[in-house]
């Protein structure tokens, strides 16, 4: 391994890279020698099927179901926050946050509202029996309780899922804490029922009594806890703000609650392609042809044709994904500074093509 | 085989779009503390070529994953690297744009992870395999090493106290965070494409002192190229005893202390570090709170 310039100095080769010149040279034969007898990874499976043992109906065309194993063996353990992959019996694939107790190792419980004419799946866990088995996977978790008050909660709807073990778990801790629970109206919003024992830290708040929600809509909590005013001590500023709900929602809090200490919300899937037209990719290195759906990302259809696809953010900024270009123009919308991409190269989680065809060097 | 991830490393890894503005950056971001300065530039020196060699050794190793869960952990991880490096990458810029060449330094840096570490084509079948999965052992060393260091500057009143520049102390903790959140994801890499223990030690055993003598060239360099302290004599090694007493960087014995920890037969990331501290942390960043907006 011959040195770069720079390396020498005063005439002589740099003693330090000089070793490691000599290290880089024998690091592969020893690496062959630490490798004698390692078993090649064993596939890990991640699936647990589970049959439903309960069904029950909830405010708001919710249905609340009871997940556990078909030999009643304890379930793998999850702490607030946590949602679990469930496969449907037609094959789709939906997550659900957990909304049970996490010391009831028994079942997992799950609350799903059902959306007419929706193709989420919800109307197939909704056909769901006692008996029926799904696979379910996790728990895992993008909306972790950290602990640690005081708390402000905030649910729109069926967002109060990962908010009832989070509620629960810093009641348990004797955390001080606030639920704001928002909706259409009080016969729309599941689990007010089992919220009542909680008096009046949990404000209902709906859109017939109170009109919708605007940009004050946590002014209440930024009083100093004393008054008759919901808040509590050290007002917004103290608070962690953990907030589920639909996406209009969760503007409207993360901006009311910018000065407040820290600001929790479940991280988001990709947004879905705007305005995709369709394209073919041809893979330069085995000639594969690909085609784009308008409503796919070049990504998606990668990784169909190619699994080991590296990816990670999916929007456009980390460049994991990037792929060099042989033929054809690039549209490009990744947020990945100009300045370190080549100008052949695009990242297909979310550029595409700009004509019908890219020629790519795959 | 049926596996279960319980917490704390079921947590969802995902890159954070975040970006730092310099403008205002002092040479001496810790007032009046041009060694613990230096000491954490050696970061700017040597992560944005190293956390890119992990992605590109990452990236390699996905065939050779038969986990779902680890597979989407692997690739939560290298996005959050990517963006690691890239965020270094933007200081060493900044760094130039005024005055500190960090070139030579950084061109040592490159070689050593394109060059010494990096791929060999030329190997064939299972030498090529065990190449990677020897590379993949020694990822798994050095995150230990971040996820202890990501923990202590969590941690880190010391720098509060001093007054750190608050967009530095924000990147160093953001990144210290996300280094905790995925302490677990290189051990787990490696155990499932290896795991056994000889081979493990053997990378750290070869981390730990390469890192001690690339950050002690490292601060070296930093002072010899910071005009500020023209006619300082360079630091010594023992130097850092003045800088952990006041608690703006990590001491010897306590860095010795946790590299120890790695020879363990039963160590296991998710022993060491503090998930709530380092999600908590990413809730109340101004940058990683800026890239949640930016992702909605
Ligand atoms: S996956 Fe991050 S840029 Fe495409
Ligand atoms: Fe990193
Ligand atoms: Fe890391």
């Amino acid at each position: 391994m011959r040195l770069p310039a720079e390396l020498r100095r005063r005439g002589g080769a740099d003693t330090l890279f000089g070793l490691l010149g000599l290290l880089g040279e024998t690091m592969p034969t020893v690496a062959a020698l630490s490798g004698v007898g390692r078993r090649e990874p064993r596939p890990v499976e991640r699936g647990l099927p589970l049959v439903v043992t309960e069904v029950a109906a909830a405010a708001g065309d919710v249905a609340v179901l009871r997940l556990a194993d078909p030999a009643s063996a304890p379930l793998p353990p999850w702490t607030p926050g946590c949602h679990v992959d469930v496969r449907l019996p037609s094959g789709g694939l939906r997550q659900y946050s957990l909304c049970g107790d996490p010391a009831d190792r028994s079942a997992y419980r799950i609350a799903v509202r059902l959306v007419r004419d929706g193709r989420g799946g919800s109307a197939e866990v909704h056909a769901l029996v006692p008996g029926s088995v799904v696979t379910v996977s996790g728990p895992r978790t993008a909306f972790h309780f950290t602990g640690g008050g005081p708390h402000l909660f905030v649910a729109g709807g069926i967002g109060i899922t990962p908010i009832l073990p989070m509620v629960a778990e810093a009641a348990r801790r004797g955390e001080e804490w606030r639920l704001l629970y928002l909706g259409r109206s009080r016969d729309s919003l599941p689990f007010l029922d089992e919220l009542a024992r909680h008096g009046d830290r949990v404000t209902v708040r709906t859109d017939d009594e109170h009109g919708l929600p605007g940009p004050d809509l946590l002014a209440a909590y930024d009083g100093d806890g004393n008054g008759p005013q919901p808040g509590f001590a050290g007002g917004l500023a103290a608070a962690a703000v953990y907030c589920c709900g639909p996406a209009p929602l969760l503007a409207l809090v993360r901006e009311a609650a910018r000065d407040a200490r820290a600001f929790h919300a479940e991280r988001f899937a990709p947004a879905p392609v705007v305005d995709g037209r369709p394209f073919t990719v041809k893979l330069a290195g085995t000639g594969r042809t690909v085609e784009v759906a308008a409503d796919k990302t070049m990504l998606d259809a990668l990784s169909d044709a190619v699994p080991s696809v590296a990816y990670s953010c999916r929007q456009g900024f980390c460049g994991t994904c990037r792929v060099t270009v042989l033929a054809g123009g690039i549209e490009h919308r990744d947020r990945f500074p100009e300045r370190l991409r080549r100008d052949d190269e695009m990242m297909p989680c979310v550029s595409r093509a700009e004509g019908d065809h890219l020629i790519i060097d795959l | 085989m049926l596996k279960e991830t319980p917490p704390p490393d079921n947590l969802v890894l995902g890159a954070r779009d975040v970006r730092f503005d310099w403008s205002e950056l002092p040479r001496h971001w810790v007032p009046d503390e041009p060694l613990a300065t230096h000491l954490m530039n050696v970061l700017h020196l040597l992560l944005p070529a190293g956390e890119r060699w992990f992605v590109e050794v990452f990236k390699q190793a996905l065939p050779l994953i038969h986990d779902d869960d680890l597979r989407r952990d692997v690739l939560g991880f290298i996005g959050q690297e990517a963006m690691h490096a890239g965020a270094h990458q933007g200081v060493l810029d900044h760094f130039a744009a005024h005055g500190m060449d960090c070139g030579p330094f950084v061109d040592q840096v490159d070689w050593l992870f394109s060059r010494v570490m990096g791929d060999r084509p030329h190997l064939e079948g299972r030498r090529q395999t065990e190449w990677l999965v020897s590379r993949l052992a020694v990822i798994a060393a050095i995150e230990h090493v971040t996820a202890f260091m990501g923990d202590w500057i969590l941690n880190a009143d010391g720098l509060d106290a001093a007054r750190t520049d608050p967009t530095m102390l924000d990147l160093l903790r953001w990144h210290g965070a996300e280094e905790v959140e995925h302490r677990s994801v290189a051990f787990n890499l490696y155990q499932h494409v290896d795991g056994r223990y000889l081979r493990r030690i053997q990378a750290m055993a070869m981390v730990a002192p390469m890192m001690f003598v690339l950050w002690r060239r490292g601060v070296r360099f930093m002072y010899a190229v910071d005009t500020e302290l023209a006619g300082h004599r360079p630091p010594r090694v023992r130097d850092v005893r003045g800088t952990a007493a006041r608690g703006v960087t990590p001491s010897l014995p306590h860095l010795t202390r946790k590299v120890l920890k790695y020879f363990a037969r039963g160590y296991h990331p998710s022993q060491e570090g503090d998930t709530d501290q380092a999600v908590a942390y990413l809730a109340s960043s101004p940058s990683a709170r800026a890239a949640a907006e930016r992702a909605a």
